[in-house]
């Protein structure tokens, strides 16, 4: 008989981050080749196997988790402390583009004129789209919160409501912003001003495009029975990222829209 | 020779210590001089009063801002694609 005399959870070998390291590089050197040898196949290459890698290993995960039985307390408090400190990793990640946009903008050189906004630069009126976008974001944190308690409760139909709205409004956000950066009247080419509003909304659109997709991927679950009321830390993992990814929107907003402009 | 070059050392000047520009970086100083000369100069010629009082910032920018800055800020002025505000 094997059995472990201990909650803990013994992974079985995984050809994963091998695969997830082999993109990696394939990545960040068909990013020179490009720059160098104008051709993007490595990199195209690298990119369908960080997609294939990232898709297998989560399908595993799922596996071990949800149809064998893996994730013990234990072993699901261990994955809460790693989203945690990921989330974490990330906020640090935000906050070097806060400290470049904070160190152009409280002392603004002659060459922009002593000025913020920089002479030349057309801001965006932060009570148009940008507050719309807030309120999206905003609602989107709310209908996200009701789907928790949805699925808490053993509610399925609205569980799936609640997180299929939250998933819209991300949808919705990210359209309006499409929108914005297509009709912007600045480029990001547009000296330090255009650099930190690009970087700092590009970055963080690509961080709600991701927890979008997160969401989507618990709604597949949801649908398919996956969580339980007392355990879909899966899902909780996305609420918090969807939490964090507004958090850092309200901060470019008040920062980069409002006292900026 | 002597005497000329003692008579230079004895009426050499340059511009004041300015509180507000404390530190080893003086760029906003010469900026801010500049900006003001020009300033000045604009609004006393508009109302067409002597322009003498303006001499105290253009003395003070030409002694602190390099020519190389002092040239690309008139070709700016003279193209309308100077930043700061006069």
């Amino acid at each position: 008989m094997t059995h472990q005399a201990h909650a803990y959870h013994m992974v079985d070998p995984s050809p994963w981050p091998l695969t997830g390291a082999v993109a990696a590089l394939l990545m960040t050197s068909g990013l020179a080749v490009w720059f160098h040898f104008h051709s993007t196949t490595l990199m195209a290459l690298g990119t369908v196997l960080l997609l294939l890698t990232m898709y297998q290993w989560w399908r595993d995960i799922i596996r071990e988790g949800t149809f064998q039985g893996h994730h013990t307390p234990p072993v699901q408090k261990g994955l809460r402390y790693g989203m945690i400190l990921f989330i974490t990793s990330e906020v640090f990640f935000f906050l070097g583009f806060f400290w470049a946009f904070y160190h152009a903008s409280l002392a603004p050189t002659p060459e922009l004129g002593g000025c913020w906004p920089p002479t030349g630069i057309t801001t965006l009126d932060p009570f148009e789209v940008p507050l719309l976008n807030t309120a999206v974001l905003l609602a989107s944190g709310v209908t996200v919160t009701w789907a928790h308690h949805s699925i808490m409760e053993g509610e399925r139909k609205q569980a799936i409501h609640s997180l299929t709205l939250t998933i819209l409004l991300g949808f919705y956000f990210t359209f309006l912003q499409g929108l914005e950066y297509y009709d912007a009247p600045f480029t990001i080419a547009d000296g330090v001003y255009g650099s930190t509003f690009f970087v700092a909304t590009g970055f963080h659109g690509l961080h709600v495009i991701i927890g979008s997709t997160f969401l989507a991927v618990c709604l597949l679950r949801q649908i398919r029975y996956h969580f339980t009321s007392e355990h879909h830390f899966g899902f909780e993992a996305a609420a918090w990222y969807w939490h964090f990814v507004d958090v850092v929107w309200l901060f470019l907003y008040i920062s980069i829209y409002w006292w900026g402009s | 020779l002597m005497e000329d070059i003692q008579t230079k050392l004895d009426n050499y000047r340059t511009a004041p210590f300015d509180a507000r520009f404390p530190n080893q970086n003086q760029t906003k100083n010469c900026w801010s001089n500049y900006l003001d000369f020009h300033r000045c100069q604009k609004s006393l010629t508009a109302k067409g009063v002597d322009v003498t009082p303006c001499d105290w910032y253009r003395r003070v920018y030409k002694s602190l801002c390099p020519m190389s800055w002092v040239q690309k800020w008139e070709d700016q002025r003279a193209d309308g694609t100077f930043p700061g505000k006069i």
